[in-house]
C-alpha cells in the first residue's frame, strides 16, 4: 500500500478545555518516537500541541484503521486517559484531507482568532521537536515546509492578518498611525485595572520610551511600575504629570469623570500642541468625551476600540476566503509532489525533461550549423541525442529500481532523484553558481 | 529640436507612470507597486534634469529667457524637494501629490508656445539663483507641505471620527510624519520665499530703480508673505502645529499657485509668462 498522510486531532471546535488539557502532549518530548518505534504502521510523525488544540500529523503505509488504533493508543497511553474520550472528540483527515487541515492550520485560518500569527511559530517548533526525534521522514519534511511556505504565501497576498483584533492591539496601532514609531513616546496608565496593563504591556513591546503609573493605592502603583521599569505617582499628582506623556490609558473605578476638556486645554499648551491619545477602558468613563473636540488630542473608549476590533476581524473574514484558494492551490500541488514519488512517474518525468534539454540543445547546435544542413546530418544528430538521453539516464533509473524494491528506502530516493534533476520545477536563487562561474 | 520632444515626451511619459502606478499601488495595498511608482519617477526626474541641463548647455544660456524653461524648472523643484523628503523623512507617500504635480506643470511647460521673456542682462545671473531659484524652492516645499497637509487633514478625520480605515489609509503614514513634513516646509520655506522677495527688490532697485512697482505680481506675493511670515511665526513658537498649520500650509501653496497661474498668465505684469 502506498504511503498515506493521516491527521488525528483535538481543537477548540470539538473538545472543551478540559478535555483538551487532559489529552495535552506537550510535556513529553521523544512523544513521536514512540508513535513509529515498533515496525508498526506509522512510519513518520508530528505531534503539535498548544492551548487550543492537540494534533498527531503521521504518514503510514497502512489502512486508516491499523494507524488510528496505534496513534490513539500511545496518545492515550502518554495521558493517562481513557482511550473511548478521546476517540468521541477528534477529528481524522486523511491524504488530501489531511494536508488542507495543516495548511489551513499553519495559516491559521483554522484558529479561534483568524489569522492570529503565533500558530505558525508553535508549528515550526513542532516540526523542530520532530526533526530532533528524527520522525519527520521525507513526506512530512516536504509537507511542514510547504505548509510554511502557504502560511507565507497568505500573509503577503492576503490581509487575514494585517489588523488588529483584540483591543490592545487596536490601541497600539491607533497609537502609531498617531505618532508613527513609539520610540519617543511616554504614557500613563492611570488604575490598575488588568486590560490597562495589558494595552500598556503592547505599548512597551511596541518600543515605547517610559510608562507612569497613577493609583489611588500608592502599592498597587510601585508595583506596577516596577514591573514596567517605570514611574510611579499617586493620583493627586496625576494631572501635574500629563504634559510629560503623549498616550493616557484610564481604567479607574470613579463613578464620574476625572479629566475634562478645559484641564487638557491648559495641558496641551504646556505641551506646545503635541498631540495626545487617550484610551479610556473604564466603565463608567474616566475621560469627558469632549476631550476628543480639541485639535491634536484623540479619544477613544472602550465601545470605539470594540468596534475597530470588529471591524477588522470582519475584514479577516473576507480575506479568509481568498486564503482558502490559496490553501486549496498549494494542497493540490502537494498532491501532485506525492504522486510523483511513485517509481513510474519519476522515471517518466525523468525522461522527459532529458528529452527536452537535448531537444534544446539540438536547435542550437542545428541554428549553429547554418540553414544548408543535409538531412542525414540532421538524423545523425537526433539520434546522438535520444540515445545519449536514454543511457545518461539509464543508470540513475537501474538504481532507483534497485531502491525501491527495498523496504522504506524508496522515498527517500525517489525525492532525491526529483531534487537532483529539479524535477518538480522548483526556483532555485539566481546566485546558486555564482561561486562556480567565478572559478 | 526634434530629439528634445522626445526626450520631454518620455518624461512625461514617466511621470505619468509614477503617478498612476503610485496611485494604484495604494488602491490596491500593493508595497512593491509603491516601490516602482518611485523608481519609475525617480527615472523621470533623471531625465528631466539631463533636459534641462541640455537645453542651458546647448542653449548657452538663452534659455533663461525662454518661458517654457521656467515652467519645467518649477516641475523639477517640486520633484527635488520630494524626493529630499523621501530620503530625509522616508515619507514614499507624498509621492500621491508630488509625481501629479510635477506632471500637470511639466505637461504645462510643453503645451504653452514658447517666448522669450525680457529679461534684462544686467544681474541676470543673481536674478536667475537668488530670486528664481529661492522662490522656486519656497514654492516645491509648499507643494510638499499641501500633500501633507492633505493627508493630514484626511487622516486627523478619520481617527477623531472612528470611521473605517480605508486600505489607502491603512498604507498612510503617521499624523506625526506628515506634521514633521509641514514643518520642514514652513522653517526652510518661508527664509527661502524672504530671499526670493527681497532679492527680486534689490533687482528691481537696480533696474526699475524702484523697489516697489505696485505690479499686481508683487501685491499678491506681499500678502503670502505676511501669511507665511505669520505662519512661521505661529510654527516655530510651538502656539501651531498640526491640523492649523496644515490648513495654513494648504492655503499658501493655493495662494502661490494662483498667483503663478492667474497672475503671470492672465495679468499685465513684468512678471508676464504669457505666450
Amino acid at each position: 500500500m502506498e504511503q498515506r498522510i493521516y491527521l488525528f486531532g483535538l481543537n477548540h471546535k470539538t473538545a472543551d478545555v478540559e478535555i483538551r488539557e487532559k489529552y495535552a502532549l506537550s510535556g513529553f518530548n521523544p512523544r513521536e518516537q514512540a508513535l513509529i518505534n515498533s515496525q508498526g504502521p506509522v512510519g513518520e510523525a508530528l505531534i503539535l500541541s498548544t492551548c487550543n488544540r492537540v494534533e498527531v500529523l503521521c504518514v503510514g503505509n497502512h489502512d486508516r484503521e491499523e494507524v488510528q488504533t496505534r496513534v490513539l493508543a500511545t496518545w492515550s497511553n502518554y495521558c493517562g486517559q481513557s482511550q473511548d474520550v478521546l476517540r468521541d472528540h477528534i477529528y481524522v483527515h486523511e491524504g488530501q484531507n489531511a494536508v488542507h487541515h495543516l495548511f489551513s492550520v499553519a495559516s491559521s485560518l483554522d484558529s479561534m482568532v483568524l489569522g492570529e500569527p503565533q500558530i505558525l511559530g508553535q508549528l515550526k517548533d513542532a516540526y523542530r521537536k520532530a526533526v530532533k526525534e528524527k520522525s519527520a521522514g521525507v513526506i512530512v519534511n516536504r509537507l511542514l515546509h510547504k505548509s510554511f511556505s502557504a502560511a507565507k504565501r497568505i500573509r503577503t497576498e492576503t490581509a487575514v492578518s494585517s489588523s488588529a483584533v483584540s483591543i490592545s492591539y487596536a490601541a497600539v496601532e491607533l497609537a502609531k498611525k498617531i505618532f508613527g514609531e513609539l520610540q519617543d513616546q511616554s504614557a500613563m496608565l492611570i488604575g490598575a485595572g488588568e486590560m490597562a496593563e495589558l494595552a500598556a504591556m503592547h505599548l512597551l513591546n511596541s518600543g515605547l520610551k517610559t510608562i507612569m503609573v497613577a493609583n489611588r493605592t500608592p502599592e498597587r502603583a510601585r508595583e506596577l511600575a516596577d514591573k514596567f521599569q517605570g514611574e510611579s505617582m499617586c493620583m493627586e499628582k496625576m494631572l501635574d504629570n500629563l504634559h510629560r506623556v503623549d498616550i493616557v490609558i484610564s481604567s479607574t473605578g470613579a463613578q464620574s469623570t476625572i479629566i475634562n476638556a478645559s484641564q487638557i486645554k491648559n495641558i496641551l499648551r504646556q505641551r506646545r500642541h503635541r498631540p495626545m491619545f487617550f484610551i479610556d477602558i473604564a466603565v463608567p468613563r474616566d475621560i469627558d468625551p469632549d476631550v476628543n473636540s480639541l485639535d491634536s488630542v484623540y479619544l477613544y473608549d472602550i465601545d470605539d476600540l470594540r468596534e475597530v476590533v470588529e471591524e477588522n476581524l470582519a475584514g479577516r473574514r473576507e480575506e479568509a476566503a481568498r486564503a482558502m484558494d490559496i490553501v486549496k492551490e498549494e494542497a493540490d500541488k502537494f498532491e501532485q509532489w506525492l504522486q510523483s514519488l511513485d517509481l513510474s512517474p519519476t522515471i517518466v518525468d525523468m525522461l522527459n525533461h532529458g528529452e527536452s534539454i537535448a531537444r534544446k540543445e539540438l536547435k542550437k547546435s542545428l541554428r549553429s550549423l547554418g540553414p544548408d544542413v543535409d538531412e542525414q546530418t540532421r538524423a545523425a544528430m537526433e539520434q546522438l541525442s535520444q540515445s545519449l538521453v536514454k543511457k545518461l539516464y539509464h543508470a540513475p533509473i537501474v538504481f532507483l529500481k534497485r531502491r525501491s524494491r527495498e523496504e522504506g528506502s524508496a522515498e527517500k530516493f525517489i525525492d532525491l532523484a526529483r531534487r537532483f534533476f529539479n524535477l518538480d520545477d522548483e526556483n532555485i536563487p539566481p546566485d546558486t553558481h555564482q561561486n562556480r562561474k567565478r572559478n | 529640436m526634434i530629439s528634445f520632444r522626445i526626450l520631454d515626451f518620455f518624461i512625461a511619459l514617466l511621470y505619468l507612470t509614477g503617478a498612476l502606478s503610485f496611485l494604484l499601488g495604494l488602491i490596491y495595498s500593493r508595497k512593491k507597486t509603491q516601490d516602482w511608482a518611485v523608481i519609475v519617477t525617480a527615472a523621470g526626474f533623471g531625465l528631466h534634469t539631463l533636459d534641462l541641463v541640455l537645453k542651458y548647455a546647448l542653449g548657452l544660456g538663452q534659455v533663461l529667457t525662454h518661458n517654457q524653461f521656467y515652467i519645467s524648472l518649477l516641475a523639477w523643484c517640486f520633484l527635488l524637494c520630494y524626493f529630499f523628503v523621501w530620503w530625509k523623512l522616508k515619507l514614499k507617500f507624498l509621492s500621491i501629490t508630488a509625481a501629479p504635480l510635477a506632471l500637470l506643470i511639466f505637461t504645462g511647460s510643453l503645451a504653452i508656445s514658447p517666448t522669450t521673456l525680457p529679461v534684462p542682462g544686467l544681474l541676470q545671473g543673481l536674478w536667475f539663483s537668488l530670486h528664481i531659484g529661492s522662490l522656486f524652492m519656497s514654492m516645491a516645499l509648499l507643494a510638499m507641505a499641501f500633500g501633507a497637509g492633505i493627508s493630514y487633514l484626511y487622516l486627523d478625520r478619520k481617527i477623531k471620527t472612528k470611521t473605517k480605515l480605508s486600505s489607502v489609509s491603512k498604507d498612510i503614514p503617521s499624523l506625526q510624519s506628515f506634521d514633521k513634513a509641514n514643518h520642514i516646509a514652513v522653517i526652510a520655506g518661508f527664509p527661502l520665499y524672504t530671499v526670493g522677495v527681497l532679492s527680486g527688490f534689490i533687482w528691481a532697485a537696480f533696474t526699475w530703480k524702484t523697489i516697489f512697482t505696485w505690479d499686481p505680481k508683487e501685491i499678491i506675493t506681499m500678502v503670502i508673505w505676511f501669511v507665511f511670515a505669520w505662519l512661521f511665526h505661529r510654527r516655530i513658537s510651538g502656539a501651531w502645529r498640526g491640523k492649523r498649520t496644515a490648513q495654513m500650509a494648504i492655503i499658501i501653496f493655493i495662494l502661490s499657485l494662483a498667483s503663478f497661474v492667474g497672475i503671470n498668465f492672465f495679468t499685465e505684469t513684468h512678471h508676464s509668462l504669457r505666450p
